[in-house]
């Protein structure tokens, strides 16, 4: 039996690795336990990361699958990044740009073969490093591209100098490289080959530095995601009351729309009532979020009609916000007050008490581009000084706009009709006396201004 | 046994590796043990005063039928589940009421009040109860289960004290 | 004295029932065959195969607990991996495990690859454990691929959009697997169904099936050595 294998190994060297090997096992070690041993430190090495990992930085959370919001930018997990940025780089060369399964499907099947074929090529007994500098060169090439792709991946391509430094760092430069050791250097010398993955490796991580340190990332906007039920109410209670509260009241319970442009006057259900909340389960009730009720004049809320709207994670806060704080079958947890507590005497300030306030009952109007007089409640800066009849408050005067129209007295305006704020229900007493205190103590902004104000100032009288 | 105490170096890696796998083993499966059983642990005893109606509108000698839904918060599905039974008043005196529950303690099954009989009958099994909840005929174990915290609110609102469980 | 004498019917005992299994499993073989092998001297490169086995294991334990509260469907999906980690206790344990195990387990099985190419270890008479795990990195990144659809959120969504259009843009049967691949032409409940199935089922049946293999050659073969200049 003295045949020649196909593989151009024949049984001789096959005897002789054989051989090597049984030499090499008489200076070894034993399975159990050196091996085995090495093996468990490095399972609990890993085990330990791994508990710290989840203890300490988590699983990121992110909003609910959203179909209808087509501006998301998709973004592969972190090991299919190199792919992904390869196949944006890919897509700027001319003219093999535009034949896209040339990179998505041709390249990555022959990187796979490559890997497959790996033992029939490279068929010779040699091991050692010195023997095999080409192979190894390749692959520490193709690896260094992996690794600048994907801390490339943020970066947008495009004609810009950015784009066209990670083209030349991600695209052009392993490909010289290729080129060069496999077909004009083959039977260079291995100091060649090195040199050349050398600098190869030096100038593709060169040029991912300098896109890295050339990219500013714009700020991102990243949705708020709220995990346990009390935090999806305040989720809820925060979007209602800038999205729903205009026609629909703080409390839901309005039938009647008041100073709503387009809606005057029309009838609504009580979206607090057990009519609504028994009928429509949790799917239906984000249904006419998202879709509105164009019979009822109720807007589409969802992405699908508007790219600013809501997406399918805050449509579904807001419906849990209705079910614990307005559906009797379900029982409130007990929830942070709507602003801390004031103690007898205390000067409540912006920051602090109004703001909460103000962004629960007033800002669903007190917004850009609705109806309110040019009256915008989303600073302290526009409380005090913005609107058609400016300033609505002044510190110290109990007779202001403001003051008389949240306390449902007819106000010194007129013409629209509306002679209380809110105009569809009535302010709890509690939240008039936070205004009256901080009005008449002189409108602290901040805690700290409202804290260096004398306290003896007395309460003023309605 | 050689005698002496030193670990030799084999002994001493067979041991810590015995010793690691216990540490991965305990690290991870004590904590499982706990999430497994997790929903067992979670005592569901919910509390609340549920109306059920308007005391003067309930007539006097009389089984009235009431029933209430409570929603169950299970991980993440809310499920409605119906509650019933009825009110009788002994007399006009608002706090001389017997509130029974529809619930046949035999196998659950809901009765209902046959007034020519003059009895609770549930048609699961023919188990006849009194107009008092107490067993006549039938498999039933118990009497009728009372709900015996009831209040009367300042609007004449009868409320009854719920217990899940 | 007393004590000592428990301790010896203690040890008779063991004896007895260790000779009895010895007999029937054939113990004492299994030990010589599978565990007190000869091997060449390793170093901490070669614990890389054995690491990713580990966290195979601890993917598939975590994995298996993971489902006695996750639900494959889009209405309760994102719930149910919410109520996983906000409701349950110890949840964001298994979960953080799982999510992490799987990056981990990644990085480590494409690093034993790399070892595995830096020392020719691929070479005769081991060109099939290589073959073998060549499939059981495209196996580790397709659990990867199919457990990310999983949470259905945003980030899930859009990435398995756009990687099965990805798969979709090949010549002639681009669509045909695109729809294979989604169960229909749209990402849907049916997507998430089947990613569901293939995650938890199908991809690990194969792989353990691989890993047996692999494993089999490698006590076959014993692991290869660390090259010198001889090899």
């Amino acid at each position: 039996m003295k045949s020649t294998h196909k593989f151009g190994m024949n049984n001789e060297t096959k005897e002789k690795i054989k051989k090597r090997y049984d030499q090499i096992l008489t200076r070894g070690e034993r399975f159990w336990p050196d091996s085995i041993f090495k093996d468990a430190v490095m399972a609990l090495a890993i085990f330990l990361v791994l508990v710290l990992l989840a203890s300490f930085v988590g699983v990121p959370v992110e909003p609910k699958a959203d179909p209808s919001d087509t501006s998301y930018i998709p973004r592969p997990e972190w090991y299919f990044l190199f792919l992904f940025k390869f196949l944006a780089l890919y897509g700027q060369i001319p003219l093999l740009g535009k034949i896209e399964w040339l990179a998505t499907v041709i390249i990555p099947t022959i990187a796979i073969l490559l890997l497959v074929v790996m033992p029939f090529i490279d068929h010779k007994s040699e091991r050692h490093y010195s023997k095999r500098v080409l192979p190894i060169s390749i692959m520490g090439i193709l690896v260094v591209s992996m690794v600048t792709l994907t801390l490339m991946s943020d970066v947008p391509t495009g004609p810009t100098l950015v784009g066209a430094l990670q083209t030349i760092g991600g695209l052009v430069i392993p490909s010289l490289a290729y080129i060069l050791l496999l077909f004009v250097f083959k039977n260079m010398s291995n100091k060649t080959m090195i040199w050349t993955a050398g600098i190869t490796a030096a100038l593709m991580i060169g040029f991912c530095g300098a896109v890295l340190a050339l990219y500013q990332a714009p700020p991102s906007t990243t949705e708020t995601v709220a995990t346990t039920v009390v935090e999806q109410i305040q989720a809820g209670q925060q979007l209602y009351s800038v999205n729903c509260v205009e026609c629909h009241g703080d409390d839901g319970k309005t039938t009647t729309i008041k100073g709503v442009k387009g809606l005057e006057g029309k009838q609504i259900f009580a979206i607090n009532s057990k009519d609504v909340l028994n009928t429509l389960d949790d799917p239906a009730l984000e249904g006419v979020i998202a879709y509105g009720r164009p019979d009822a004049g109720m807007n589409p809320f969802g992405k699908a009609y508007n790219a600013q709207g809501l997406s399918k994670s805050e449509m579904g806060y807001i419906v849990v916000f209705m079910r614990y704080m307005w559906d009797d079958r379900f029982e409130k947890p007990t929830l942070k007050p709507l602003y801390p507590p004031l103690a007898a005497g205390e000067i409540p300030s912006y920051e602090a008490q109004i703001k909460p306030i103000v962004d629960r009952y007033c800002v669903s109007c007190h917004r850009p581009q609705k109806v309110n007089r040019s009256y915008l409640m989303d600073t302290y800066d526009h409380i005090l000084k913005s609107g058609d009849d400016a300033p609505n408050v002044t510190a110290g005067d109990m007779n202001s706009i403001l003051m008389q129209l949240i306390q449902g007295q007819r106000a010194v305006v007129s013409g629209d009709g509306i002679d209380a704020m809110p105009p569809n229900g009535k302010l709890p007493a509690d939240v008039v006396d936070v205004f009256k205190r901080w009005v008449a103590a002189g409108m602290p902004n901040t805690a700290a201004d409202a804290k260096a104000l004398p306290t003896a100032v007395p309460t003023a009288k309605p | 046994m050689s005698g002496s105490n030193h670990l030799s170096r084999r002994d001493f890696m067979k041991v810590t590796t015995g010793v690691i796998g216990g540490i991965i083993t305990v690290v991870i499966g004590a904590p499982v043990i706990d999430y497994l059983v997790d929903p067992a642990l979670r005592a569901g005893a919910k509390e609340a005063w549920i109306p059920i109606g308007k005391l003067d509108s309930i007539p006097i000698d009389k089984p009235t039928p009431f029933a209430f839904t409570r929603t169950q918060v299970n991980g993440w599905e809310r499920t409605g589940t119906s509650f019933g039974g009825f009110i009788i008043r002994r007399s006009a005196d608002p706090k001389d009421i017997l509130i029974l529950s529809s619930r046949c303690t035999h196998l659950g099954c809901s009765v209902n009040w046959h007034a020519d009989a003059n009895e609770f009958i549930c048609p699961c099994h023919d188990a006849k109860f009194s107009k008092e909840g107490k067993v006549l005929d039938g498999p039933p174990p118990k009497p009728l289960n009372q709900y015996t915290d009831f209040k009367v609110d300042g609007d004449g609102n009868l409320l009854i004290f719920f217990k899940e469980g | 004295m007393h004590s000592i004498g428990m301790w010896q019917k203690l040890r008779t005992a063991y004896t007895t029932v260790y000779q009895w299994l010895d007999e029937r499993l054939g113990l004492g073989e299994m030990y010589t065959n599978l565990l007190d092998r000869p091997e060449p001297l390793g170093n901490w490169w070669n614990t890389l195969g054995s690491a990713s086995l580990f966290l195979f294991i601890l993917q598939a334990a975590t994995g298996i607990f993971l489902t006695v509260y996750y639900t494959p469907s889009p209405d309760h999906a994102y719930d149910s991996i919410n109520y996983i980690m906000t409701g349950v206790a110890f949840g964001w344990l298994v979960r953080g495990i799982h999510h992490w195990g799987a990056t981990l387990m990644v990085l480590v099985v494409f690093i034993h690859m790399l070892r595995v190419f830096v020392t020719a270890s691929y070479k005769y008479p081991r060109e099939l454990t290589w073959l073998v795990g060549v499939g059981l990195l495209l196996l580790t990144l397709g659990m990867g691929f199919t457990g990310y659809l999983l949470p259905w959120n945003q980030k899930a969504y859009w990435a398995t959009t756009v990687a099965t259009q990805i798969a979709g843009s090949m010549p002639f049967v681009g669509d045909f697997i695109l729809k294979a691949l989604r169960g229909g032409p749209d990402l849907s409940a049916l997507t998430l169904q089947r990613f569901f199935a293939a995650h938890i089922w199908i991809l690990p049946a194969v792989l353990i099936a691989l890993i047996g293999i692999h494993l089999y050659l490698i006590i076959k073969h014993g692991e290869s050595h660390f090259p010198t200049k001889e090899d």
